[in-house]
Formats: C-alpha cells, sequence, structure tokens
C-alpha cells in the first residue's frame, strides 16, 4: 500500500480496500444485534454462545455479574457519560442482556437491579435459570426482566430472543 | 466391519443411550447446534463438561471429608453438576444430583457419601458411553460414511426397541 501523500488531503478521498473491508466489517457488525449473556457456567457460556451465533447475533459471554457490570461501566457506581444512542455506551453497544440467576457473589437479580437502576435500564434483560420457582420468577419479573427462561435453553427458545431485539429497536 | 454395519451399529447404540435414560432430549440440541462452521461442537461441549465434572467430584470429595462440613459449598458444587449434565442431556447424572441436594439440605452426611459414590458412577458410565459413540462417530467418518441423523429416529427406534426381545437388547449394549 503506497502512501500518496500529497493527494490525502483531497476531502473525498477514496478509501483502500483494505480500510473498505474494515469499515464493511464494522459496520455489518454494528447491524447485527449484540447480546452480553452471563454465566458462570462455562458450559452454559459455551451453549448459549452457539445458541446466538446460529441466528448472527454478536455475543459477549462473561462469567460472573461482576464482569458484566464491569463491561457496562457499572462496577464504580459511576454512571457512564451519556451519549446519543440509547445503547450505546463506552463504546459498546448492547442490545440484549441475557443473565443467569444463581451465580456466586452478584446474582443475576442483583445484576437485573443494577441494571435497571442504570443508564443501561433500557436494554432488555432476560434471567434464565435451572429451577422452576414461582416466586424467583415473580421476583425478577417485578425487578423489570422482560423475560424469565428455563435451562437449558434450546433453539425453539430463539424466537422469544429474537422478538425482545425487535422491540428494542428505536423508534422512528 | 463394513460402512454400513458401522452405522447401524452407531444408530442402536445411540437409541440404547437414549433408551436406557442416559441421554436425553437436551442432547439431541447439542447435536442441532453443530454446523460444518463448528464440526466438533458436541464433542467439545462434552469435554468441557467432563472436565468440569471431574474438578466438581473432587471438590465434593474434599468436602465431605472435613471434620466440619459446609453443606452450603456442597449444595453448591451438586447445583452445578446439576446444571451442566442437565445442559448436555446427561440425564442419569441430573437425577443423582437432584437427590444428592436433598440430602444436603437434610444435612444427611450418610446420604451425601451415598450420594457422591452414585454420581461418580453415574459419570463414569456416561463418560465412558459418550466416548464409545464418539469413537463410533470417527469410525464411520473414516470410512468415508456420514453420521446417520438420528431425531425423528429416535421416538421410532425407541417404540421398536420397547417391543424387541430383550436378546437383542444384550447385543448392542456396551
Amino acid at each position: 500500500m503506497e502512501l500518496m501523500k500529497s493527494e490525502n488531503i483531497v476531502q473525498d478521498r477514496q478509501p483502500q480496500p483494505q480500510e473498505e473491508e474494515e469499515i464493511m466489517q464494522q459496520e455489518e457488525e454494528e447491524q447485527r444485534f449484540h447480546v452480553l449473556a452471563v454465566d458462570d457456567s462455562v458450559i452454559d457460556r459455551k451453549l448459549l454462545e452457539k445458541l446466538l451465533k446460529a441466528s448472527s447475533y454478536q455475543v459477549t459471554c462473561v462469567e460472573s455479574g461482576e464482569k458484566a457490570l464491569e463491561y457496562l461501566g457499572l462496577l464504580h457506581h459511576s454512571s457512564p457519560a451519556s451519549s446519543s444512542s440509547q445503547h450505546h455506551h463506552q463504546g459498546h453497544k448492547v442490545n440484549l442482556i441475557m443473565t443467569d440467576f444463581s451465580m456466586p457473589g452478584t446474582s443475576g437479580y442483583d445484576l437485573l437491579k443494577r441494571i435497571k437502576g442504570s443508564s443501561w435500564k433500557d436494554v432488555p434483560v432476560v434471567v434464565m435459570s435451572s429451577e422452576n420457582v414461582p416466586s424467583r420468577i415473580s421476583m425478577c419479573l417485578e425487578g423489570g426482566a422482560e423475560e424469565f427462561m428455563l435451562k437449558p435453553l434450546q433453539l425453539s427458545d430463539l424466537h422469544k430472543i429474537q422478538a425482545h431485539l425487535l422491540k428494542s429497536l428505536p423508534h422512528s | 466391519m463394513d460402512l454400513v454395519q458401522l452405522q447401524r451399529q452407531f444408530v442402536d447404540y445411540k437409541t440404547s443411550l437414549y433408551h436406557e435414560g442416559f441421554l436425553d432430549e437436551q442432547f439431541t440440541q447439542l447435536q442441532e447446534l453443530q454446523d460444518e462452521n463448528n464440526p466438533d461442537f458436541v464433542v467439545e461441549v462434552v469435554s468441557l463438561f467432563f472436565e468440569d465434572s471431574e474438578r466438581l467430584l473432587n471438590e465434593l470429595a474434599r468436602a465431605l471429608e472435613q471434620q466440619s462440613i459446609d453443606y452450603k459449598r456442597i449444595d453448591a458444587h451438586v447445583h452445578q453438576l446439576k446444571g451442566s449434565s442437565s445442559s448436555i442431556g446427561a440425564q442419569r447424572v441430573q437425577k443423582v444430583c437432584i437427590a444428592f441436594r436433598n440430602y444436603c439440605e437434610e444435612q444427611n452426611v450418610e446420604g451425601c457419601l451415598k450420594c457422591l459414590q452414585q454420581v461418580r458412577h453415574e459419570y463414569s458410565l456416561v463418560k465412558t458411553k459418550l466416548e464409545s459413540l464418539f469413537q463410533l462417530e470417527q469410525q464411520i467418518l473414516t470410512a468415508g460414511g456420514s453420521i446417520p441423523i438420528f431425531s425423528r429416529v429416535t421416538k421410532l427406534l425407541k417404540g421398536i426397541y420397547l417391543l424387541s426381545s430383550l436378546s437383542l437388547y444384550h447385543i448392542f449394549s456396551v
């Protein structure tokens, strides 16, 4: 790739082929939904990641509530600087958060409450659990969770996830 | 053994694993997630399960050896094992975990020790069987064949299995 020094100054310089590909990749990524998945089980993280990628979603998996808070910039109780778009903070775009309920340290419920009390509050949160406990389910729904899903998740559950993602799209 | 025989053996073996409760529908889900982009997905997840389970079983043994038993800690480990076995469809392991958790709640050390022994046993059974299953798959692929797709066939074969004689059952169990 030669440096065309004098021609660089031109305002509408055509991007080099390599740059163009990178730009396209970036744009493609930004168009895809991004899901933040939180689970302390390495097996469940792998499964969830595959399930979500099967729907062409971008996925970030973290192993704890603390790591999720860190990712969202909420770890030290500081609110991230507000930015133009609803779901963009700290350069991260998150369209959906899926979290396991029972995790050591910060539980899925704790995480849910923190998220709902922050600038990320409009991002839908789905809580997952291997246990079907009605009081737990209502507690999460009352805490602001969009949905409570029973593990193990299956391909047939994907349509529910998609529905939440589509709902989260900004209204024109 | 020729390819067709291998494939037949594979289907029969796999059917028996479902029939005997070693595997459940969740294992089928894993296979449905596997594709050309990730052809080793099932093996990878199952390997993670093996590693994780062995770690948990060791932790459980250690925890039950303590002078003063921490039942909360034991319950947490069993909960994890129950979850991961459920996620891959290792039904018999999952079932023992349910009983195990009940004993934890009762703080019954005898019950817990019994369950630990049982869960170890079920784990080692399912591990051996899954390894045999993967080995059969490899043999089929090496012989240039394709792995028979299974999901809808399972239910039909299950029915046939129930009707077939016990002697056939013995031939195909490894």
